[in-house]
């Protein structure tokens, strides 16, 4: 079978998707929580690190659609069975990933709107911060959401999913450099950090914006990093749509 | 492209688990469907028909085997198959957070359907599911028999080809089930054809123009809902109550089947006059009837334990 790609329907499928969770609105708005509990605290604790927090709750926001896609796939696979009466339909298997990954990130956009208004009032951003920050969320999105559909594909109950789901965000979002600044985390451990596409996205932004400087190395591998990551993650998710579409 | 809907040839599979053992899951079933056929899988649960239908419809792979939809092989060219088909998963529900009509509507347009045909589609399909009065509201709020309407609904509305259905009715009240089969009458009239599973008889019998009965994997049966109670040795059955003590005077009318007390003999029309002589000199009480699809089922698939 030749390796080509249908993206016929889609568009309609991920319009599907944003239509589904706009009505379950709460959980648009519940979703900023995280972030938005530690932008009041640093507030009021720190204001100065503001903007270094708002570009992390950009990028946590962006890697929670991940756990979003993980959620939704798995819920509607294991709980409704919609994916075989989309997956018997000309609606490709691609089709159907970057359907429900598209329609988190259009669905989940509006709050990190709100929080990228935030940021420009408090810190504005030139014209090449704000490219770099959209292609690092981007990544950060094209990364989380190809984690989380995969693992999704893992497991047959719903309940053994929640704590993976947890503890990614956790891992990716929390632990590394995303909230605060490269700078607190010990020399020997930076090279490390900058290879997770959550803390490389951050750190990036950051630089770009005149938050935090990078040296030249740290800025080539956290770009390199993300870059591949972001284009060999999202082509492996549409291979794993593809080959978990039909069960062996 | 060919005009056949179907075509199995000793389709196998083997479900291999990583801890517990393997499960043959269907043992080389051959069938094959004409166009506009309405066909019923009978069979117990776990006797393969879900597995078949979910290989038949890209779902699943098989073992070894081949399946053939409309001259496309599933295993090969499934992205040639799946324009065809449309499928109402076992056990599937609609997305909660849309409403019938959104959920039929989204459907057909990411099949790549026009939207004023889709909008028509939509519309009739849920009128003649008779979910009109629910169509905007979320389907959460649906009863369970309304939500798998919705799912029904969602299919027939595609009109496509061939449509897999894999206990489309379940939960369903009467009226709501004799909808969906008119539905699928209608669909087979203009063209489509349809396999379906169900662990209803009357419904098997009333739908389809065949039927084939499986057992662990392997088709015990296949013909008319007629020629399965053919299979059993008559056509009628006498009911006795409290003739299962006195089987024996029964034993050589045909067929004998102890319920409780009471007792069934299945026989033809010839021999009642003697039965009932029978069960008068014995003060019996005695009804007759017609043989049951299910009686036939029963029969064939318990003289298929039997030998095993």
């Amino acid at each position: 079978m030749a390796f080509r790609l249908h993206w016929a329907g889609s568009g309609v499928f991920l319009a599907t998707e944003v239509r589904v969770q706009l009505h379950e609105w709460l959980a648009i708005v519940t979703g900023t929580l995280t972030p938005g509990a530690l932008i009041v605290f640093v507030a009021i604790l720190a204001p100065e690190l503001l903007p270094v927090t708002l570009v992390g709750a950009l990028v946590y926001s962006m890697f929670l659609i991940g756990q979003r896609v993980l959620n939704e796939a798995a819920y509607v696979r294991i709980d409704h069975k919609l994916n075989e009466l989309y997956h018997a339909s000309p609606l490709s298997p691609e089709g159907y990933f970057v359907g429900i990954a598209g329609g988190m990130l259009v669905a989940y956009l509006p709050p990190s709107l709100v929080l990228l208004g935030i940021l420009q009032i408090l810190h504005p951003l030139d014209a090449v911060a704000g490219l770099t920050l959209i292609v690092c969320l981007l990544a950060v999105w094209a990364v989380s959401s190809t984690i989380g559909y995969v693992v999704s594909t893992l497991f047959k109950d719903m309940k053994t999913i929640w704590p993976y789901s947890a503890l990614l965000t956790n891992l990716f979002g929390v632990v590394p450099p995303v909230f605060y600044r490269l700078g607190s985390v010990p020399v020997e451990w930076r090279s490390a950090v900058l290879l997770l596409p959550t803390s490389a996205a951050a750190v990036l932004v950051d630089s770009a914006a005149g938050l935090e400087p990078l040296t030249r190395t740290e800025a080539t591998t956290a770009a390199v990093a993300l870059a591949a990551e972001a284009l060999v993650l999202f082509a492996f998710g549409i291979y794993w749509a593809r080959r978990t579409a039909r069960e062996r | 492209m060919t005009d056949e809907p179907l075509q199995a040839e000793d389709v196998r599979k083997v479900y291999r688990g990583r801890i517990g053992p393997h499960v043959e899951a269907l043992r080389g079933v051959s069938l094959s469907i004409r166009r506009g056929e309405r066909l019923s899988l009978l069979g117990r649960n776990g006797a393969g028909k879900t597995t078949f239908l979910r290989i038949a419809s890209t779902l699943l792979l098989p073992t070894s085997g081949r399946i053939h939809v409309f001259g496309f092989d599933v295993v090969d060219e499934p992205e040639r198959v799946r324009p065809l088909i449309a499928v109402v998963p076992q056990e599937g529900k609609p997305f909660f957070h849309l409403t019938p009509r959104e959920q039929v509507y989204c459907y057909l347009r990411a099949r790549g359907i026009a939207r004023e045909i889709a909008r028509a589609r939509t519309e009739e399909a849920l009128e003649k599911m008779g979910l009109l009065e629910v169509a905007d509201r979320l389907s959460v709020t649906l009863s369970g028999g309304q939500k798998q309407r919705a799912m029904v609904a969602t299919v027939m509305a595609t009109e496509a080809p061939l449509m897999f259905l894999d206990e489309p009715t379940i939960g369903l009240d009467p009226f709501a089930r004799r909808a969906v089969w008119d539905v699928l009458r209608e669909l087979t009239r203009k063209g489509s054809t349809v396999l379906l599973t169900t662990h209803y008889l009357d419904e098997a019998e009333a739908l389809s123009e065949r039927l084939y009965i499986v057992e662990e994997g392997r088709i015990l049966f296949e013909g008319t809902a007629a020629d399965a109670k053919r299979q059993i040795g008559g056509t009628l059955r006498v009911s006795i109550e409290n003739g299962g003590p006195v089987r024996d005077l029964f034993r050589s009318f045909g067929q004998t089947v102890e319920e409780g007390t009471a007792l069934s003999v299945i026989t033809g029309p010839e021999r009642i006059h003697e039965i009932m002589d029978i069960a008068l000199r014995n003060r019996l009480s005695a009804t007759v009837g017609p043989v049951t699809l299910e009686e036939a089922f029963l029969t064939i698939v318990g003289r298929s334990i039997d030998e095993e």
